[in-house]
């Protein structure tokens, strides 16, 4: 074999990686320090204006809070679901359990985009029928407007982004847990423990590494997520449900301002490169490349 | 007794979970006025799929399908054989910088589409290529493949040296090697990493929504999502597009399930 034949099979994949992907960053960079509109194009060096710009906008600290809510949130429900139903799953069905698992595997395989339009629609204040049952319940008198009021409109969005995700975390699950050997629980039931034992000592540590693969992915692919939020309230009502993805198609794209949309971004990247490294820590340490 | 509890919970869990599917699916086969009929009812009468013709007719929605079949095959093709051809030589050849240049593509997946969206946008709009099909190909590919070559690499990392060995005593060169033993041995894991690839390309709302204006080169996740505010009352005609447009999905995920669910967790594992 050639010395140079490994670099030649791999430069199609390096030009485009470095292409899109690596050029766009280190551009990024640039255009943070400038002032750069979409109308007026470029107008030269600004320094540090454009991170002040942001870090004087109450927008940004309201879509901060917000995309740290959401990731948080969002991940560790979507995890609890994903390890109740996954264990649900894990018993002896028969051959109806791998189309119980289609089924529940459903919300993530559809795009993200329906989900959000069909939370959307079922939370609509008029017609949606999540309004029209807890009215015949009794437990409201009128239609709550969910994504349309500063309250609920997270919230809201978070139990979507759950609904959306947990599939994901179930899938880990169940691969998890299946690798769990056997031996164990018999040896916990002959010492006479109960489930809820069995499910601290024996479940829950042997899925450990499981957890820290998903809280990590969750919490990096959740901070990224731009779909569920703009599909579903664009970030409103009056930035209620901002978040950074979001405000940074706000910033670039509706009051034109690239150079204030690239600080931005090139703030959110900080913060990823950061849980990325910790992510590339723990996946390191469960096996070499 | 317990296990029968058990099983009754695991069915009608999933009833109540896919809600919002039956009940998007209810509203497309209800004509206009009994979907904004207060209060709102599952069934009603004359329930068609006449919706999913009309959206065809009177919405956009035959382009955005053209569109979106379109860039999400060319996405499959290319990020198959480019990311075969760095999978292979990460899997097969020892190199300066392997380690290196692993660790980027891995660190370029988990980068923020919003990171590199406004010089992404600057740039395929010098090159002519923005609202083009072209351009969204392009970033859906370099954007897929860096999870496509880790999958693969993992795929290749399990055919056995010696198949290869062998084929390389028999006069075989390096490309046919790829070609003619590795690719056909692989050929479960590129069945399962194309799913990936189609699938990602297919749902991506992002960037297909950032990097088009015209309805001439939209894909259908950007008539959906941008749906509030341009058609604004149409909920059944819209939901039929959101039932056709999730069946592909369905369909191929369904077929591959298990090829599917083994190399996700693989890749993420990995």
């Amino acid at each position: 074999m050639k010395k140079y034949t490994p670099y030649i099979l791999l430069f199609p994949a390096l030009a485009l990686t470095i292409f899109v992907l690596v050029y766009p960053l280190i551009q990024n960079l640039i255009n943070s320090f400038m002032d750069v509109s979409l109308i007026k194009g470029c107008k030269g060096w600004n320094g540090f204006r454009n991170y002040f710009n942001i870090i004087h906008d109450g927008v940004f600290w309201l879509a901060f809070k917000n995309t740290c809510i959401y990731a948080v949130l969002g991940t560790i429900l979507s995890l609890i679901t994903g390890l109740g139903i996954a264990l649900l799953l894990n018993q002896e069905l028969g051959k109806i359990n791998s189309v119980l698992k289609f089924l529940y595997t459903i919300p993530w395989v559809i795009s993200p985009v329906v989900a959000g339009f069909a939370w959307k629609w079922l939370l609509n204040d008029n017609f949606g029928i999540i309004n029209h049952w807890l009215q015949s319940a009794g437990i409201i008198k009128e239609g709550i407007t969910w994504l349309g009021s500063a309250d609920t409109a997270l919230i809201c969005v978070i139990l979507a982004r759950v609904w959306q995700f947990y599939p994901f975390a179930m899938v880990m699950f169940l691969a998890g847990l299946q690798a769990i050997p056997q031996e164990q629980y018999e040896a916990a039931s002959i010492d006479g423990a109960n489930c809820i034992r069995k499910f601290f000592h024996i479940t829950l540590p042997n899925l450990g590494s499981v957890i820290n693969v998903l809280l990590l992915l969750g919490l990096i692919w959740s901070f990224n997520d731009f779909n569920m939020v703009f599909v579903m309230t664009r970030g409103g009502p009056i930035n209620s449900s901002m978040v950074l993805p979001v405000l940074v198609r706000e910033y670039s794209f509706v009051h034109f301002d690239l150079g204030k949309g690239s600080a931005l971004s090139i703030l959110i990247f900080s913060l990823l490169l950061t849980l990325s490294f910790i992510y590339l820590k723990v996946i390191s340490q469960r096996e070499s490349i | 007794m317990r296990k029968l509890l058990l099983n009754i919970i695991t069915f009608s869990l999933i009833l109540i979970i896919l809600i919002p599917f039956f009940w998007m699916f209810s509203t497309s086969l209800k004509p206009l006025p009994e979907v904004n009929k207060i209060p709102p009812q599952w069934t009603c009468k004359g329930m068609s799929f006449k919706s999913y013709c009309d959206m065809f007719m009177y919405l956009p929605f035959t382009t955005y399908a053209i569109n979106s079949f379109i860039i999400a095959l060319s996405t499959t093709f290319l990020t198959l054989l480019i990311g075969s051809l760095a999978g292979f030589a990460f899997a097969r050849c020892q190199f300066k910088g392997k380690e290196f240049i692993l660790i980027v593509f891995l660190l370029s997946q988990m980068l923020p589409g919003a990171s590199i969206i406004i010089p992404l946008f600057q740039l395929i709009r010098k090159a002519g290529i923005y609202d083009t099909p072209v351009g969204l190909i392009l970033v859906h590919t370099s954007v897929l493949l860096p999870f496509v070559i880790w999958l693969l690499y993992g795929f290749f990392k399990t055919i056995p040296q010696e198949v290869e060995d062998a084929a390389l005593i028999d006069g075989c060169s390096k490309l046919d090697v790829l070609l003619k033993v590795l690719l056909p041995l692989s050929l479960p894991g590129l069945g399962a990493t194309a799913l990936f690839a189609f699938l990602g390309s297919w749902n991506e709302f992002f960037f297909a929504l950032i990097l088009t204006e015209s309805d001439t080169s939209r894909t259908i996740p950007v008539g959906i999502g941008l749906f509030v505010g341009e058609y604004r009352d149409v909920w059944n005609q819209m939901s039929a597009a959101a039932v056709l447009f999730s069946i592909p999905p369905l369909v191929l995920f369904l077929m591959l399930q298990k090829t599917f669910v083994k190399g996700l967790t693989a890749g993420a594992l990995k």
